[in-house]
């Protein structure tokens, strides 16, 4: 008889065995009918009026801290769910926001949130256009979960999985700085970053006609995500060492805690793909709303991710497979 | 650039000069990671062959001792581990495994929030794990009255032993760098082979490998630093001292070589009341240690000994990987396996 | 097995130093290296400093090792 499964920890990791786990669910859902299946961040329904396609986008926030150096768990429900929209290239209409509060959390922090919330539905243009709220027992949850849903309207979606052979990747700015702000919080480091939290629809509108591939790297991080954009894609990605998108701080965090640092999440960048005639462009729209956008590396014939080191080996990066726990090994 | 490039030729000279196949074994889980991660096995001659050795703390831990603190967390005692261990795979299942069973186990980046933690729960017993870099720390905590459960080894007997065993032919060793920041550079001396100390760059790697082959190339078998920015010739007398002030030497159970003499540490009898083997030699004691000896099919032993390539094992990459490890070199990030699997592309 | 990272010490009091990992500041025990000072650099080790460090890089070594073998061939 088979052993009893449960569900661990490390199906909602972001690695490999959540992409399994996804799998798995998506064979019990499955829906034939005239929508496009959810391959991307959002899903896709094409409308009968030209350019008002409809993207639709949900996501679930559990963090432990709640607060932490630069924001808070509203703050990055409603960056995560405008920038789902945003890197599939919709222009993002409403979002949707139910919490699921803890009995005895106190009134002052959850008003807090709710103050990083609307400040980021106001200053990103997106309105809050329904919710529920619901308060539950203390110890049935720790403290406050939200869940954001949006919507947006697009004509073609940007795919993640439209690398083409000889494009340019591009990183809207330094990665992994919200694992960093989560890990000095909890290790007790004291440093200048913050989270990078911040919504990307300004950028987008201007820069995404350019973009043949977009996908913002949070949970996993560039490992998850450029691995799972290229396997999509079906071309190879180089990286050069030494345009790695990391400030020195995040290395330094990453390698005393024995960590990979590509599997730092960031919740207010992307990552995509520009064909050269069109970089400088990009690169000069980016640079507008963060000047640490650069290019990072190169497509071309072949499979996987690597990283090309100083005397011209190439490392892989793989996607990492578990949850993020600190060695001293 | 052009250094590492000249540096690479020099390194391609002296193995074209030397002709014949040259092993090369680090001896460092740090080192096994860094090898991977830099490529360096990838602009390597052809002739010079990085072998890995038991230099992962987790992979050379025993089963009995991993049985043992499982065994422990599942009776209710609190335990405090480095993550490193966590998840460990025994024949109990793994700490982490316990910890979803209900057990309180707790991962630590030092001995200092193990000691923090021994405020709210003052029964917690430490898991001591590593070599003599690690050690000085669990000691200096020890002082400070928190009880351990000791796997901690000394590492140049494993050495020796590896050197004595004969399986592979060894022609000279990449030293650990940090241990030796504690032991010093004459601790090894009496090491039948050639050997460079070296540092966790991939500069550091390149230059301690022509450092070596320049050795093997003249038949001198000299003891050589190139981690001289944190290796001293006496090393850290204090760290090492304070080693010897807790733990006393004993036998060492190692996974793939069982007992090597004189390379365990046990909590001395000064320190007795927090040796918690003895603490809870009651619960210990019931444990049926016999089926850790089982054979699981896992050869993380002949890994550790250079005797085979992770690929070389039958359950590599099919029954067991990082995701659904059997064994602890592919549950480590510095374990043989693990390294191997996912740099298999390069 | 030995995972350690380079830190410049800041400030010291006690057991305890601030020590500066490129920007990200922790403390730690430096009890292992009791003569270090504010502004040494040491490897830190889950948490303690174990060994201080000087600037002698693996490429600086590599000419003190060559030009010691060239002299030793000079004069052999």
């Amino acid at each position: 008889m088979k052993e009893k499964e449960f569900i661990e920890l490390e199906h909602g990791g972001g690695g490999k065995k959540s992409w399994e786990l996804l799998q798995e669910i998506r064979k019990v859902l499955d829906f034939k009918g005239s929508w496009k299946n959810c391959e991307d961040d959002a899903a896709f329904f094409k409308m009968p009026t030209k350019g008002k396609n409809i993207v639709f986008t949900t996501d679930a926030f559990i963090v432990d801290p709640i607060f932490f150096p630069g924001g808070d768990i509203g703050k990055i429900a409603m960056c995560g769910t405008i920038n789902d929209l945003s890197v599939m290239g919709a222009k993002p209409i409403g979002i949707s926001l139910s919490m699921v509060i803890e009995e005895g959390f106190p009134k002052e922090d959850f008003f807090k949130i709710l103050k990083s919330i609307g400040e980021i539905s106001r200053s990103a243009g997106v309105p809050i256009a329904t919710g529920d709220t619901k308060v539950t027992e203390k110890g049935k949850i720790d403290k406050i979960e939200i869940t954001t849903a949006g919507i947006g309207i697009l004509e073609t979606p940007i795919s993640n999985g439209g690398i083409k052979e000889g494009d340019l990747i591009i990183s809207s700015g330094d990665l992994g700085e919200h694992t960093v702000a989560l890990l000095s919080e909890r290790f007790n480091y004291k440093t200048k970053i913050k989270t990078d939290s911040k919504t990307l629809n300004k950028e987008l509108a201007q820069a995404g006609k350019y973009l043949n591939a977009c996908k913002d790297p949070t949970r996993g991080g560039l490992a998850a995500n450029l691995v799972e954009m290229a396997e999509k894609s079906k071309v190879k990605v180089v990286l050069e060492e030494k345009s790695l998108p990391y400030k020195k701080q995040t290395v330094a965090i990453s390698e005393l805690l024995g960590l990979d640092v590509f599997s730092f999440a960031s919740e207010g960048r992307f990552i995509a793909a520009v064909s050269p005639k069109n970089s400088k462009k990009v690169i000069a729209i980016l640079k507008k709303f963060n000047k640490e956008a650069k290019v990072i590396g190169k497509a071309g014939k072949g499979r996987g991710v690597y990283v090309e080191t100083g005397w011209g080996s190439l490392r892989p990066i793989e996607m990492p497979s578990g949850k993020l726990v600190p060695r001293i090994c | 650039m052009k250094a590492q490039e000249k540096i690479l030729e020099k390194i391609h000279r002296i193995a074209a000069e030397i002709g014949k196949d040259v092993n090369i074994m680090e001896v460092c889980g740090t080192h096994t990671q860094a090898v991977s991660r830099y490529g360096i096995r990838s602009v390597m001659p052809k002739n010079v062959h990085l072998l890995t050795g038991p230099g992962c703390p987790v992979c050379v831990t025993a089963q009995e001792d991993i049985d043992a603190i499982v065994s422990l967390a599942l009776a209710g005692i609190p335990i405090a581990t480095y993550g490193d261990m966590l998840r460990v795979p025994g024949y109990f299942g793994s700490l982490e495994q316990a910890k979803r069973k209900g057990a309180q186990v707790f991962t630590v980046y030092s001995t200092e929030d193990a000691l923090e933690l021994q405020k709210k729960h003052p029964e917690v017993v430490f898991f001591g794990l590593g070599f003599e870099t690690t050690t000085p720390m669990t000691a200096y905590a020890v002082q400070k009255g928190l009880s351990v459960y000791s796997t901690h080894k000394l590492f140049i007997p494993a050495m020796h032993a590896l050197l004595n065993m004969g399986e592979v032919r060894i022609d000279g060793f990449l030293d650990p760098g940090h241990v030796s920041a504690v032991i010093g550079t004459d601790a090894y001396k009496g090491l039948e082979a050639s050997q460079v100390i070296t540092g966790f760059n991939g500069d550091d790697i390149l230059v301690a490998i022509y450092m070596l082959l320049l050795q093997i190339s003249e038949k001198r078998k000299d003891i050589e630093n190139e981690y001289k920015r944190a290796v001293k010739k006496e090393g850290n007398p204090t760290a090492y001292k304070v080693i010897f002030e807790v733990f006393e030497v004993a036998d060492g159970n190692w996974r793939g070589f069982g007992i090597i003499p004189g390379s365990g540490l046990e909590v001395c009898k000064k320190y007795g009341k927090f040796d918690a083997k003895k603490k809870y030699k009651h619960i210990l004691d019931k444990i049926d240690f016999s089926v850790s000896k089982k054979a699981t099919g896992c050869k993380c032993d002949r890994v550790i000994r250079g005797l085979i390539m992770p690929d070389q094992c039958p359950m590599f990459g099919k029954a067991c990987t990082p995701e659904k490890p059997y064994g602890p070199c592919m549950v480590s990030v510095e374990g043989g396996c693990n390294v191997h699997y996912r740099y298999r592309k390069q | 097995m030995c995972l350690a990272y380079p830190g410049k010490i800041e400030k010291i009091e006690g057991d305890q130093a601030v020590a500066d990992f490129d920007g990200m500041k922790k403390t730690v025990n430096i009890s292992l290296v009791s003569d270090a000072e504010v502004g040494d650099h040491v490897i830190v080790h889950a948490g303690f400093a174990v060994q201080k460090l000087t600037k002698e890089d693996a490429w600086a070594v590599l000419k003190t090792y060559e030009s010691a073998r060239k002299n030793l061939r000079k004069n052999t």
